[in-house]
C-alpha cells in the first residue's frame, strides 16, 4: 500500500499518467477479480444445483448465498460486457415493480413448459423469470418450494442456475478483450482519453451508492406514512440488509484506489464508510420488516443518511479532485 | 417609465394579467432556469442575446416552462419528481400562484398550454400504478385543476401542443420510478417508451413505438414545427457506448425516423440528447448533449448537418436566424449551420431548458 501511495505521488505532477494508474489499478484489483468471483460462485451454484435441486438443500442455498454475494459485488460495475445481450438484468432482475419474477414462474410451472430442457430456448425467456431473483423464489417462496429431488422445479432450478453460470462467465471473458478499451484510451475507442476512462470507473462507484440508498433501502422505507417492508430487495432469503452491506463494501474497495492520490478525501471517505458500516452491523433487520416500526425505521433511515453522506464526499471533493466532475446539465439526467 | 408601470400595477391589481401582453414584459426572447454562483435556483428572462431582463427566484432546481400564448406569464416546472410548480409573473417578475401536484401524483418538468391560452396541460407521474398522466389546469379559474387522462404510457415527460390545436404530443419516456426510491430507474429491462398523440380531451388518437432493439431508447425531449412534422430527442438507458440513433422526426400517421448522423459513433452524444427544437424556419432540428459536450443541426431539406462542440450545452431554443443554445457554465451562444458564436457570458449556470417566449 505504502509502495501506492508513494507512486499516487510522484505522479502527481503527471496528471494524465496518474489517471490511467488509478483505472488500471480499478480493473486489476476491483473490476476484473469481481466479476472473477461471480464467475466462480455462480459455477458452482451451478455445480451445486446439479447434485441437489431441492429447495431446502444445504449446499444449494450456501452455494445461493454465495453466488448472490458475488452478484451484489459487481452489481455496480455497468459498463460493456455485463450489458451486452441484457447479461446482467438477466443475472439479476430486480426491483420487479410489476411482479414478473413469481408470474412468470407460476406459468412455467403450471405449463410444465418444457423450454427448460434447452438452454438455448430457455435464453429466449423473459428475464424475469431467469436470474437470482427468480432463483431465490424457487427457493425459498412457500408458493414456490419443493423438496422434491427430481420433476419440474428441480429442472426449473437446475435451468436457471446454468443459465446465471454462463452469463457470469460470459461476462467474465469479455471482460479479457474490453480492459484494453478501458486501459488505453484512444480517440476512435469508446473513451477517447484517459479522462473519459477514469470518469466510467468512478460513474460505477456513484451508480452503486445510489442505488443502494434509493432502491435498496427506499423502497423498503416507503414514506413514514406508508413503509413498503415487502418491496425489500431478496427479503425472502433474508439479505436485505446484507446485500447493502456488501455493497458498500465493494463500492468502499472502489473508492480506496479512486482516493489513492488524494490522502484527505481518502481519510473523509474511511470514516464515512466506517459509519455505515457501524450503522448496518447494529441493525439487526435481516430484511427490513421492521420499517414499519418508528424506531427500526429510524435506524434504516440513518443508514440511508450515511450513504447520502459518502455520496456528497464522491460529488463534492473526490470529483472535482480527480477532475471527473459531469457538468450541470451532463449529471442531471432528465 | 414611472407612468407605465403605475399603469403595468393598476393592471396587476385588478387581477388582469391575462389582459398585458409579451411586449409589455420588457420584451423578454427566453426564459430559462439556472443555479445562481451561490448554489440558490432562480427562473430567467433573457434577451436575444442572452442579457438578465429579470430573475425570479425558486425554491428548488427548475426544468423547463410553458409561455403562455398570449398573457405574459408562464409557468415553470420543478425538476423531476416536483410537487409543485410555479406560475410566473413575467411582467413584475413575481411568482403569481403556486401550483402542488395533486395527492400521489408528481410532476415530470414540463408542461404545455392550448392554444387560446385557456388550459394548461402538464406530464404527471401516477407512482402508485406507474403510469403516465396529463394534468388539465383552467388557467383562467386561478389554475383550478378540472381533469385528468392517461399519458398513454410510462414517464411521460416532454408535452407539445400540435399546430391545429387539436391533439397533444407526448414523450412517454418509458421510464418507471417512485418518489420513495428518488430518481432510480426501476424498470430499464422492461421499458417501453412511445410517442403517443392526445386529443385534448384525452382521447389516444395515435401511438408510435421503437423496435424492440431500440426499447431502452427513452423518448424525451420534442419540438413541433408548424407543418406538424415532430423532433424528438431520445437518452439511451443502455451501454452509452452503443451505437443508437438519438433524434427521430416524427409525422402523425407515419412511422418514426432516426436521423443517421445523431448516430452515437457519429454524433458523440454519449447516449443522451437534452433537448431539441425546430429553427425558425421549422427545416433543421437541433439537438444538445450536455454529456457529449456538443450540439448538431440537421437541415432536413437538404439532410446535411453540422456539429459543435460546447461544454456542458443544453438548453436550445429557436432565434431570428438560427437557434440559440445555453450551457451549465453560463454561455449563450448562437448557431446556424454555417457556424457559432458566443452572444453572451453570464454567472448562471443555464439548466437544461431554454424556452422560447
Amino acid at each position: 500500500m505504502l509502495k501506492r501511495l508513494v507512486f499516487g505521488a510522484v505522479f502527481l505532477a503527471q496528471p494524465v499518467m496518474a489517471e490511467q494508474l488509478l483505472v488500471n489499478d480499478a480493473l486489476d484489483a476491483h473490476i476484473l477479480p469481481r466479476y472473477e468471483v461471480l464467475a466462480e460462485s455462480t459455477a458452482h451454484l451451478h455445480d451445486a444445483a446439479q447434485t441437489s435441486c431441492a429447495s431446502n438443500a444445504p449446499d444449494l442455498r450456501q452455494a445461493f448465498g454465495q453466488a448472490f454475494d458475488g452478484w451484489v459485488g459487481v452489481s455496480h460495475i455497468r459498463t460493456g460486457p455485463s450489458e451486452e445481450n441484457e447479461r446482467a438484468f438477466a443475472i439479476a432482475f430486480w426491483p420487479d415493480t410489476k411482479g414478473f419474477t413469481p408470474k412468470s414462474l407460476a406459468t412455467l410451472i403450471r405449463d410444465q413448459d418444457p423450454v427448460v430442457q434447452d438452454p438455448v430456448e430457455f435464453k429466449t425467456l423473459s428475464i424475469a423469470a431467469r436470474g437470482l431473483y427468480a432463483l431465490e423464489f424457487l427457493l425459498y417462496d412457500p408458493a414456490f418450494v419443493s423438496e422434491a429431488k427430481e420433476g419440474y422445479h428441480c429442472d426449473l432450478v437446475k435451468a436457471i442456475t446454468t443459465e446465471i453460470a454462463r452469463n457470469a462467465s460470459e461476462i467474465r471473458n469479455a471482460w479479457q478483450s474490453y480492459q484494453a478499451k478501458l486501459r488505453e484510451p484512444s480517440p476512435d475507442g469508446p473513451y477517447r482519453d484517459e479522462t473519459e476512462a477514469l470518469r466510467e470507473v468512478y460513474k460505477a462507484l456513484g451508480t452503486g451508492l445510489q442505488f443502494t440508498a434509493d432502491a435498496r433501502l427506499g423502497r423498503p422505507l416507503g414514506t413514514f406514512e406508508r413503509p413498503r417492508p415487502k418491496r425489500a430487495e431478496a427479503r425472502r432469503s433474508q439479505r436485505s440488509l446484507r446485500h447493502v452491506e456488501v455493497s458498500l463494501q465493494s463500492t468502499y474497495e472502489l473508492a480506496l484506489i479512486l482516493s489513492q492520490t488524494e490522502l484527505d478525501i481518502r481519510q473523509s471517505l474511511r470514516l464515512a464508510f466506517d459509519r455505515a458500516f457501524e450503522l448496518a452491523a447494529a441493525l439487526e433487520d435481516s430484511d427490513f420488516s421492521g420499517v414499519a416500526d418508528p424506531m427500526a425505521r429510524f435506524r434504516v433511515e440513518v443508514l440511508q443518511q450515511s450513504i447520502l453522506r459518502i455520496m456528497d464526499i464522491l460529488t463534492l471533493e473526490l470529483a472535482p479532485a480527480l477532475g471527473v466532475n459531469p457538468g450541470f446539465n451532463a449529471l442531471d439526467g432528465d | 417609465m414611472t407612468t407605465r408601470r403605475a399603469v403595468l400595477k393598476g393592471i396587476m391589481a385588478s387581477g388582469l394579467l391575462a389582459r398585458a401582453s409579451w411586449a409589455d414584459a420588457g420584451a423578454p426572447k427566453y426564459l430559462s432556469a439556472g443555479r445562481r454562483p451561490n448554489g440558490s435556483y432562480a427562473v430567467y428572462g433573457l434577451s436575444a442575446h442572452g442579457s438578465i431582463q429579470f430573475e425570479i427566484p425558486l425554491p428548488g432546481r427548475g426544468h423547463a416552462a410553458a409561455a403562455h400564448p398570449t398573457a405574459p406569464m408562464a409557468v415553470g416546472f420543478a425538476r423531476r419528481p416536483g410537487q409543485f410548480a410555479l406560475v410566473l409573473d413575467c411582467l413584475m417578475g413575481s411568482v403569481r400562484q403556486w401550483l402542488a401536484a395533486p395527492k400521489d401524483r408528481h410532476f415530470y418538468g414540463h408542461g404545455a398550454f392550448s392554444a387560446d391560452g385557456s388550459l394548461l396541460f402538464t406530464t404527471e407521474n401516477d407512482f402508485e400504478n406507474a403510469e403516465g398522466r396529463i394534468g388539465v389546469w383552467d388557467v383562467f379559474n386561478g389554475f383550478r385543476r378540472i381533469a385528468e387522462f392517461s399519458s398513454g404510457g410510462v414517464g411521460p415527460h416532454d408535452i407539445r401542443l400540435m399546430p391545429d390545436g387539436a391533439a397533444l404530443v407526448v414523450a412517454n419516456g418509458g421510464i418507471e420510478t417512485h418518489p420513495d426510491s428518488g430518481r432510480a430507474k426501476l424498470n430499464i429491462p422492461t421499458m417501453e417508451p412511445n410517442l403517443s398523440y392526445v386529443s385534448l380531451s384525452g382521447d389516444l388518437r395515435e401511438t408510435e413505438a421503437l423496435p424492440k432493439e431500440l426499447r431502452k431508447n427513452s423518448l424525451r425531449h420534442l419540438a413541433v414545427n408548424s407543418a406538424g412534422h415532430v423532433a424528438i430527442g431520445a437518452q439511451w438507458q443502455g451501454d452509452p457506448k452503443k451505437d443508437v440513433p438519438l433524434v427521430f422526426t416524427h409525422k402523425m400517421g407515419g412511422a418514426l425516423h432516426a436521423i443517421e448522423a445523431s448516430m452515437n459513433a457519429q454524433s458523440g452524444f454519449e447516449g443522451y440528447v437534452g433537448s431539441v427544437v425546430f429553427d425558425a424556419t421549422g427545416q433543421a432540428i437541433a439537438a444538445t448533449s450536455p454529456r457529449g459536450d456538443r450540439f448538431a443541426i440537421y437541415d432536413l431539406a437538404d439532410g446535411s448537418h453540422k456539429a459543435f462542440q460546447t461544454p456542458d450545452v443544453c438548453g436550445v431554443a429557436a432565434s431570428e436566424q438560427g437557434v440559440v443554445a445555453s450551457t451549465g457554465q453560463g454561455v449563450f451562444l448562437a448557431a446556424k449551420t454555417s457556424g457559432a458564436q458566443e452572444l453572451s457570458s453570464a454567472p448562471v449556470q443555464w439548466d437544461n431548458h431554454l424556452i422560447r417566449l
